[in-house]
C-alpha cells in the first residue's frame, strides 16, 4: 500500500529543502470522491494531497504549460518541478525526454506503484452502483476497492470490476522512471494485453468501417482529446487551423498560404480524418494513459485506435512505448530487417 | 456494354528512382493503364501520412507510394523511415476500415520500367471490382 503519509512526508521535504519549484499532486474537491490535480507551493499546504482509486489525471500534461511558461519569461525559475506519477505516467516522461521535449533534470518525479490495483473508470463505476453516490472511494488492502456511499454505506468492489480498461491491460504498473517510489513494485501478471481491441480485429473491413463511423460520426471536434494528451504539445497542430502560430510579422498572404489539411466542421469525413491525424501522430509515442478516453463528451472509444498501433509497434518492430529514454523514437529509427512484405 | 470503372491513383513517386521509372516505362514506349496521377516528391521518406490521408479525402481510389529499394536510397536511408511509417499508416486505415488494397507501397528502381508498368496495371485490376472510393472523400 502507498502510504499517504509517507508522500506527504516526502513532498514537504523537497518543497522545504527549497529545490523544486513547486509540486503537482492530487486533491478533493467538491464534497465527493472526485479528485482535481492539487498545485503545492508551499510545505504547510501538503496536507491538500490525496491518493485514491479517482487519481486517474495524468500529470504530466502540466509540464506542457511549464514548458510555455518558461519559455515566455524573461529569468525563469529553471529549479525542476516535482509532480507524482503512475505507470503510465513515468512512460510518458520517458517518451518526452526521448523527444527531447524536457530533460530528466526539468522534473522531480515521486512515483507511486500502482500494486496490482489501478485507477478506477468513471463509467464503470456509476454502472456498478446505479443509484447509489459515492461519497469516498479507498484503496483496502484485500486488492478490493472500498467505496463508501452518500449513507454510510461501505461497499467493497473487486477490483477487476471498476478499474479502468487500460490498468487491466497495462504492461507494468509501477513507475519506470522516479526519483523516490512508494509502494512495492510488483508486476502485475496481464494474460491478454490487447484484449479489448481483439474484437475489431476480427471483424470484416466493413463492419469495422460502419462501427468506426459510428463513433466519428458523434464528434464534436472540441479537441478535449488533444487538450489532454501529454504527447500533444505542438504549439501549431496540423489538424486544427486556428492554432497557427500568428506573429505581428504575419502577412495575410503567409496565413492565407497555410495548407489545411483537414477543415474544422464535425462532419464525418473530417472527423475520420481528424482522428486518424491524431492516432498516427501518437504511433509509438502514446503511452496509454487513457486520458483521451476519459475526457472525451461523446465517449468514443479512442483508446482502442491508440492501442492498435501500440501492438503493431511491437508486433512489427518489437518496439515498446516509454521503457527506455535512451532510444529513438519509434518513427525516428529503423532496423534493416523491418517487415516489408506489405510492399511490392 | 457498361463502361468499367476506371480508379483514380495517386503515386507518390520518388525522384531519384520511381519517378525515373514510369519515364523509362514511357521513353520505352510500354503500355500502362492511364489511371495514375503521379506527384514527384524528393523521396519516400518524405511522404507523410498526411498526404495520404489528404488524397483519400479529395477522392483518390488508390494510393501508391514508390521509391527506391533498401540500400538504393539517394539519401541512404529516407526509404527505410518510410517503410516503417507507412506500415503503421496501413495498418491504421485497415483497423479504421479501408479496404486494405486501396494504399500500396512499391519498391522500383530507376531501371525498372516494367516493374513499374506491371505493378500499376496489377493496382488497377484490384481496385476495379472495389469501385469507387467514397469513404474518406470529403463529402460538403
Amino acid at each position: 500500500m502507498v502510504s499517504l503519509e509517507q508522500l506527504k512526508e516526502e513532498v514537504k521535504k523537497i518543497l522545504s529543502s527549497g529545490n523544486i519549484k513547486y509540486f503537482i499532486g492530487y486533491e478533493n474537491f467538491s464534497s465527493g470522491w472526485q479528485v482535481r490535480p492539487a498545485f503545492i507551493r508551499k510545505p504547510e499546504d501538503v496536507d491538500r494531497l490525496v491518493w485514491t482509486p479517482a487519481c486517474f489525471h495524468n500529470l504530466v500534461r502540466f509540464l506542457h504549460d511549464e514548458k510555455r511558461r518558461r519559455a515566455r519569461e524573461k529569468n525563469p525559475d529553471t529549479r525542476p518541478v516535482g509532480l507524482i506519477v503512475k505507470g503510465c505516467d513515468s512512460r510518458a516522461i520517458n517518451v518526452l525526454i526521448q523527444e527531447k521535449y524536457i530533460e530528466r533534470k526539468d522534473v522531480y518525479l515521486i512515483g507511486v506503484s500502482c500494486e496490482l490495483m489501478g485507477v478506477i473508470d468513471e463509467l464503470k463505476l456509476k454502472r456498478h452502483l446505479p443509484g447509489l453516490k459515492p461519497r469516498k472511494i479507498l484503496f483496502s488492502p484485500k486488492e478490493t476497492i472500498k467505496v463508501i456511499t452518500d449513507d454510510d454505506k461501505e461497499i467493497e468492489i473487486e477490483a477487476s470490476e471498476i478499474l479502468a480498461d487500460r490498468c487491466l491491460e497495462c504492461p507494468a504498473n509501477f513507475p519506470v522512471v522516479a526519483d523516490i517510489i512508494l509502494g512495492e513494485k510488483i508486476k502485475k501478471k496481464v494474460t491478454s494485453p490487447y484484449q479489448s481491441i481483439s474484437p475489431y480485429e476480427k471483424m470484416s473491413v466493413e463492419e469495422r468501417w460502419s462501427f468506426w463511423q459510428e463513433q466519428f460520426s458523434r464528434c464534436l471536434r472540441c479537441y478535449a482529446c488533444r487538450s489532454v494528451c501529454p504527447m500533444c504539445y505542438c504549439d501549431e497542430c496540423v489538424a486544427d487551423s486556428i492554432v497557427y502560430a500568428v506573429t505581428a510579422d504575419t502577412t495575410a498572404e503567409e496565413k492565407a498560404q497555410k495548407i489545411k489539411w483537414v477543415e474544422r466542421n464535425p462532419e464525418p469525413s473530417e472527423n475520420t480524418f481528424y482522428h486518424l491525424v491524431r492516432a498516427i501522430h501518437l504511433a509509438g509515442r502514446c503511452v496509454d494513459c487513457g486520458e483521451c478516453e476519459r475526457v472525451c463528451p461523446v465517449e468514443i472509444p479512442l483508446r482502442l485506435l491508440n492501442k492498435k498501433l501500440e501492438k503493431e509497434a511491437r508486433e512489427l518492430f518489437g518496439y515498446e512505448v516509454g521503457f527506455d529514454a535512451s532510444q529513438p523514437p519509434l518513427i525516428a529509427c529503423f532496423r534493416d530487417n523491418d517487415p516489408q512484405d506489405f510492399i511490392r | 456494354m457498361a463502361e468499367e470503372f476506371e480508379p483514380r491513383i495517386v503515386a507518390f513517386l520518388c525522384k531519384w528512382c520511381s519517378s525515373a521509372g514510369a519515364d523509362l516505362a514511357g521513353v520505352s514506349r510500354m503500355e500502362y493503364p492511364p489511371n495514375i496521377i503521379p506527384i514527384q516528391v524528393m523521396c519516400s521518406g518524405s511522404v507523410s501520412p498526411l498526404y495520404i490521408f489528404s488524397a483519400l479525402s479529395h477522392g483518390a481510389d488508390g494510393v501508391l507510394v514508390s521509391g527506391c529499394h533498401p540500400g538504393d536510397c539517394h539519401y541512404i536511408k529516407g526509404n527505410y523511415y518510410a517503410r516503417r511509417r507507412l506500415a503503421l499508416v496501413k495498418k491504421l486505415l485497415e483497423y479504421i476500415g479501408l479496404e486494405p488494397q486501396r494504399f500500396q507501397m512499391s519498391w522500383v528502381s530507376a531501371t525498372e520500367g516494367l516493374k513499374f508498368t506491371q505493378i500499376i496495371k496489377d493496382l488497377v485490376r484490384e481496385l476495379q471490382p472495389l469501385g469507387p472510393q467514397n469513404k474518406l472523400r470529403r463529402k460538403f
